[in-house]
């Protein structure tokens, strides 16, 4: 008897162990510290509809000190770079400024480099086919949303170097709608001496991060958003005057972790307006006449979504 | 008129003055802008020049350096908050200037991310077969690579051009929200770690 019930238990312990275990999240993670510890050089594509944006990314891994360059390609460009726990962002018409941060906001989700484990809660880890991707052996990983309100994200690793070779947000009739794929990835043993370079300039010093003063500013009283999709929390708000028009709007960021949603209340534009959403990509734009006032949402989720957020933002009094 | 009728009359005095042909006058000279004078000088000396190659003089290394003092610097850090604090020449030297950015793409660049979410119109008809997707108001943007052609204004009624200048008003404000959102996306994941971290300390307390 006392043996039954000792192969039972073992039996029993042996599943939630096996449960434990994800493969798929498994991968992701093995992708996470290959990102973080080789030295690579990698080109990619980013494709949304009928638009193509080209990328450059290099990483090192000097001692204990990461370097990492994602640069846009195209017109004006864009340039990122990223020394340890540092990135500093270059952009068309802007002064240069830098945040503390650990990995770099492209067009990679950043949760991705770092424990996927918190989005457990909100996303399914599931283990795709295998297919060859940029001219290598890939294995697939979908991180699938466990409700219609998000997108899902799916993604090719390959299976020598568990780095990343192909991603793509999809939606729930399984289309892609924004794609990302490598051209080019060359892994070496030292790192590019153009990274070793950077090492030895000095970069602006990081904005200070004053969000959770921001908080409990006016700005969370004046408004109810009475709707969000599952998972997503606010990170900031605040009332600011925006860069290219200089219109005064009030902000607030959310977050599930995976992507961020800006909401803007601003006051309402004279005339008969528009309401209705946009898509570039994954990227939605809704903007929503509130009579008094307009609300726009962007993020990277279903236009639904976006209109659901939209419409449940009431003036709180 | 009058005005402009007497400086030309001084001015043809003045000219005749450099060319030897009047008599030099100090009143006459101090009553000139010296600019004017100078100005006529440089002629004079141009037109004798044919004769005699060598005595052309004209100075614009004052110009060149008031130019080059007023010329816009790219990616330049130091000039901002930086340059108020007193800074070390060997950290100056240091400046990061592989990314320079020249103004002309820049803007090219702003105005091609406003572009592709640029609203040509609303289409309220029912989009594919998708039961979702019909309830949602679909505004149309314009392909970034083909722009639709420019509407000649004149030539539009007036209540039209109106709905039109609407239209670029919203057009902008969507830009400009795309481009806020980008750049308080990058900082989101900054604040989420501060935001846990503050979650932990409290829970520790």
């Amino acid at each position: 008897m006392k043996v039954i019930t000792f192969i039972l238990s073992l039996a029993i312990s042996f599943n939630t162990f096996a449960s434990d275990t994800n493969p798929a999240k498994d991968l992701l993670l093995k992708m996470a510290n290959a990102v973080h510890t080789r030295n690579f050089d990698a080109s990619f594509v980013v494709v949304k509809g009928k638009t193509m944006e080209p990328y450059r990314w290099v990483h090192a891994k000097q001692g204990d000190i990461e370097i990492e360059h994602l640069s846009l390609l195209n017109g004006a460009g864009l340039e990122m770079v990223r020394v340890d726990n540092q990135v500093t962002y270059f952009e068309p018409q802007s002064e240069p400024y830098s945040l503390t941060t650990d990995s770099i906001a492209g067009p990679i989700p950043e949760v991705l480099f770092k424990n996927v484990e918190r989005l457990s809660n909100h996303y399914d880890f599931v283990l795709g086919g295998k297919g060859r991707i940029s001219g290598r052996a890939a294995q697939l990983v979908r991180i699938e949303s466990k409700d219609e309100d998000k997108y899902n994200y799916w993604i090719w690793l390959d299976m020598e170097s568990s780095l990343l070779l192909k991603a793509a947000y999809v939606n729930h009739q399984g289309e892609a709608l924004e794609q990302l794929q490598l051209t080019h990835i060359s892994v070496t043993e030292q790192p590019a001496s153009m990274l070793l370079e950077i090492l030895n300039r000095n970069f602006p010093t990081p904005l200070p991060n004053n969000s959770l003063e921001t908080l409990s500013s006016n700005t969370a009283k004046t408004w109810k958003i009475d709707w969000l999709p599952a998972g997503f929390e606010l990170l900031k708000s605040d009332r600011h005057k925006l860069d290219l028009n200089n219109e005064l709007t009030d902000y607030y960021l959310f977050s599930d972790g995976f992507v961020e949603v800006s909401v803007f209340i601003q006051r309402p534009l004279p005339g008969k307006r528009l309401s209705g959403s946009l898509t570039s990509g994954a990227t939605t734009v809704y903007v929503h006449n509130g009579g008094n006032f307009d609300v726009s949402v962007v993020g990277n989720i279903p236009s639904l979504a976006a209109k659901k957020i939209a419409e449940s933002v009431i003036r709180a009094l | 008129m009058i005005k402009a009728h007497v400086n030309r009359l001084d001015d043809e005095s003045l000219s005749a003055l450099l060319d030897g042909e009047q008599q030099l006058a100090d009143a006459k000279i101090a009553e000139q802008d010296v600019a004017t004078f100078g100005r006529y000088a440089l002629i004079g000396d141009a037109m004798r020049a044919q004769k005699d190659h060598s005595d052309i003089h004209i100075d614009i290394s004052k110009r060149v350096a008031l130019a080059l003092e007023s010329e816009p610097v790219y990616a330049d850090f130091s000039q901002s908050k930086a340059q108020s604090a007193p800074q070390s020449d060997t950290i100056n030297d240091n400046k990061v200037v592989v990314f320079n950015w020249r103004k002309p793409v820049a803007q090219l660049a702003i105005a091609a991310s406003v572009a592709m979410f640029a609203i040509v119109g609303v289409n309220m008809l029912p989009q594919g077969d998708g039961a979702q997707q019909s309830e949602i108001p679909l505004l149309q943007t314009t392909p970034f690579t083909g722009i639709a052609s420019p509407v000649s204004y004149s030539s539009e009624p007036a209540l039209k051009n109106a709905e039109n200048g609407l239209r670029e008003l919203q057009q902008q404000r969507i830009g400009a929200l795309v481009l806020e959102h980008q750049r308080q996306a990058r900082v989101a994941h900054s604040l989420e770690a501060a935001q846990t971290d503050a979650k932990k300390t409290e829970e520790k307390n």
